[in-house]
């Protein structure tokens, strides 16, 4: 059942961080949570994740902003070259062994930032080494598409799709929200997440089943993303449908 | 300012090829800056919101000469944070971006031409401010959403500095990046009432967590006394910039502190908001390093190693001279990896200042500042 995951409440925070994005990596197979902060984080994962995929404690190179430092679906995990021999061994060791986990050596070692994915296609910075795309297409599985987003080469950043929907950047225009929606035949939505943040990858993290957002988002960022990730649970209240065909202009 | 505390600037895009230079650096890319670690952002593109008129006019900055480093950041979680300032060059007063230097083989820091202004703070600053208050109380969680959202609310006493730009200006063809948040924030101040905002989680999230981590049980009462039933005489003030803010304009932000704190005694609607704002004691909670170890010699050629505490802002040390009382207690979150401070811990001090003395508070910050 799709759900969408956020403690309003309590709100997930990382160290008073709402940079969900940053301190983990979500996918249909597995998901990484950084090393440090309180218990309260991890934890939130644990709860909802626990019971379907493994939920991961770990570093990379030994830092904590992992999901902005690795990409990864449920076929491939891609390390920068920084990650450590333990943190490969350890991120072996507990991942499935269908998903092949892999350090690579690409100069752009913020492999999160630079690519973005699901398990069919890939976005990446227009940088890139050529090896590198081949070894993307290779580990994760998928066709790979050098791209910018609303004219930032950093698309790992500013977007963040499952195998369902997508938001990026919202000063995406509309022509460049139709090209990638074909690319990525996924609907997508131009946003934002935590309170206005167009670092949308770092705000929050999804798979085709749940996401998490950081606790500064807001309650009409929340629908625009139940929305486009098809993640309502239940009937929409009127107010909440209103809201939402007011806001979401682009639907492939 | 004690030696060595600047980071040296890393190498600018040496692993870059030319393509991704020319992309960050070309003006329709509304890149102006050196990124870090690959995360580069450039500046918020927000719809910039009419300002409110200023309760009185704000003291325009003249232009001071900001050496530019390539990181400008607070605290050690730079990398966890992907804003970054910028320099658009749309107007006159904004500072040319390094754009122009030649990346290959500078390892020079740049002298850039840069305007501050300050200003009231509004919603739009949301971003910039949380970024310079995330690190206030430690890394225990606190609501400190509520507590930006407490200081933006604040116009008629507060100012946050950031660059002179004029804020009516068009965008251009990058997309109307119109910035005045969070790339721009460089400094925050302000004065909360604890009596008036003691219902706000925020405020009830801080006054636990200061009792908390108060060891010595006398100074324990007086702040429980301060914290409780003289709340509503007691202003916690808040002053936060990035580490290299320029000194001279700090007693300016000092002196736009208590000059509106007196302003509003008189121009504020209602008896009991005016009331609020005559404040008997301040309240601070500040960041100070203190040396680990003793000295093994007395003979040093770094004078820093002989100081046994640091003040990343040298207005705490008078603050600190000036308290009626002061307590410290150990930072808990990752500390800087910075070589020359090796030797040092971050500790928090809290310091209490009754208001009668701050007269003689910023006669001696002019006096530290002309000096």
């Amino acid at each position: 059942d799709p759900v969408l995951c956020y403690v309003v409440s309590v709100g997930i925070q990382f160290e008073n961080n709402c940079e969900v994005g940053v301190f983990s990596k979500l996918t249909n197979a597995y998901c990484l949570v950084a090393i440090g902060g309180s218990e309260n984080f991890y934890s939130t994962f644990e709860s909802e994740l626990a019971d379907v995929i493994p939920v991961v404690k770990t570093s990379i190179g030994g830092t904590r902003i992992i999901g902005r430092l690795c990409v990864g679906n449920k076929n491939g995990l891609l390390l920068p070259h920084t990650t450590t021999d333990q943190e490969l061994q350890h991120l072996r060791n507990c991942i499935p062994d269908q998903v092949v986990v892999q350090r690579i050596d690409e100069r752009l070692s913020a492999l999160g930032n630079c690519i973005s994915c699901n398990d069919h296609v890939a976005l990446t910075h227009p940088d890139l080494d050529k090896a590198t795309e081949e070894l993307i297409a290779d580990v994760l599985g998928v066709e790979v598409f050098r791209q910018t987003i609303a004219g930032n080469i950093l698309v790992g950043s500013y977007c963040a799709f499952s195998n369902r929907g997508g938001l990026v950047h919202p000063h995406t225009s509309i022509e460049d929200l139709d090209e990638l929606s074909t690319l990525l035949q996924v609907p997508l939505v131009a946003g934002t997440v935590n309170r206005g943040s167009e670092v949308i990858a770092a705000g929050m993290t999804v798979n085709d089943w749940t996401a998490f957002c950081g606790s500064d988002t807001t309650a009409t960022e929340l629908s625009v993303i139940e929305s486009v990730f098809k993640l309502r649970e239940g009937q929409p209240t009127a107010i909440v449908d209103d809201m939402r065909k007011s806001l979401i202009d682009s639907y492939v | 300012m004690p030696a060595g505390r600047k980071r040296p600037a890393p190498s600018p895009f040496a692993g870059f090829s030319p393509f991704a230079r020319s992309l960050l650096f070309s003006p329709a890319s509304g890149f102006s800056r050196l990124p870090l670690t690959n995360a580069a952002k450039p500046h918020q593109d927000t719809a910039g919101m009419p300002p409110p008129p200023p309760k009185r006019a704000k003291q325009a900055e003249p232009s001071s000469d900001m050496e530019e480093e390539e990181e400008e950041r607070p605290s050690s979680d730079a990398d966890e944070e992907l804003s970054g300032s910028d320099g658009d060059g749309d107007s006159d007063s904004s500072p040319e971006c390094s754009s122009s230097d030649d990346d290959d083989a500078s390892q020079e820091m740049e002298t850039v031409q840069a305007d501050f202004a300050f200003f009231d703070p509004k919603p739009a600053d949301f971003h910039g401010v949380r970024l310079l208050l995330k690190t206030y109380l430690d890394s225990k969680p606190w609501d400190l959403t509520g507590f930006v959202d407490l200081v933006l609310e604040q116009t008629t006493v507060g100012t946050v500095v950031k660059m002179a730009e004029d804020e009516d200006e068009d965008g251009e063809a990058n997309g109307g990046d119109k910035s005045d948040d969070d790339g721009d924030l460089f400094g925050l101040i302000t004065v909360l009432n604890l009596g008036r905002y003691g219902e706000n989680r925020c405020i009830k999230d801080l006054k636990e967590y200061l009792l908390a981590v108060c060891g010595d049980k006398d100074t324990k009462e007086k702040l429980k006394s301060l914290l409780e039933d003289k709340a509503s005489t007691v202003g916690l003030l808040v002053c936060r910039r990035f580490v290299n803010f320029p000194y001279e304009m700090v007693p300016k932000m000092y002196d736009s502190l208590f000059d509106e704190v007196s302003w509003a005694t008189e121009d504020e609607p209602t008896q009991e908001l005016q009331d609020s704002f005559r404040f008997k004691q301040y309240l601070l909670l500040v960041r100070i390093l203190e040396r680990k170890t003793p000295p093994k010699q007395k003979a040093k050629n770094n004078k820093d190693e002989d100081e046994p505490v640091i003040y990343p802002k040298l207005e705490d040390e008078i603050f600190r001279e000036l308290s009626s009382w002061s307590f410290t207690f150990p930072i808990r979150a990752e500390q800087s990896a910075q070589q020359e401070l090796k030797n040092y811990k971050e500790m928090g001090l809290v310091m209490c200042v009754k208001a009668d003395v701050i007269p003689k508070f910023r006669k001696k910050l002019e006096a530290l500042v002309s000096e």
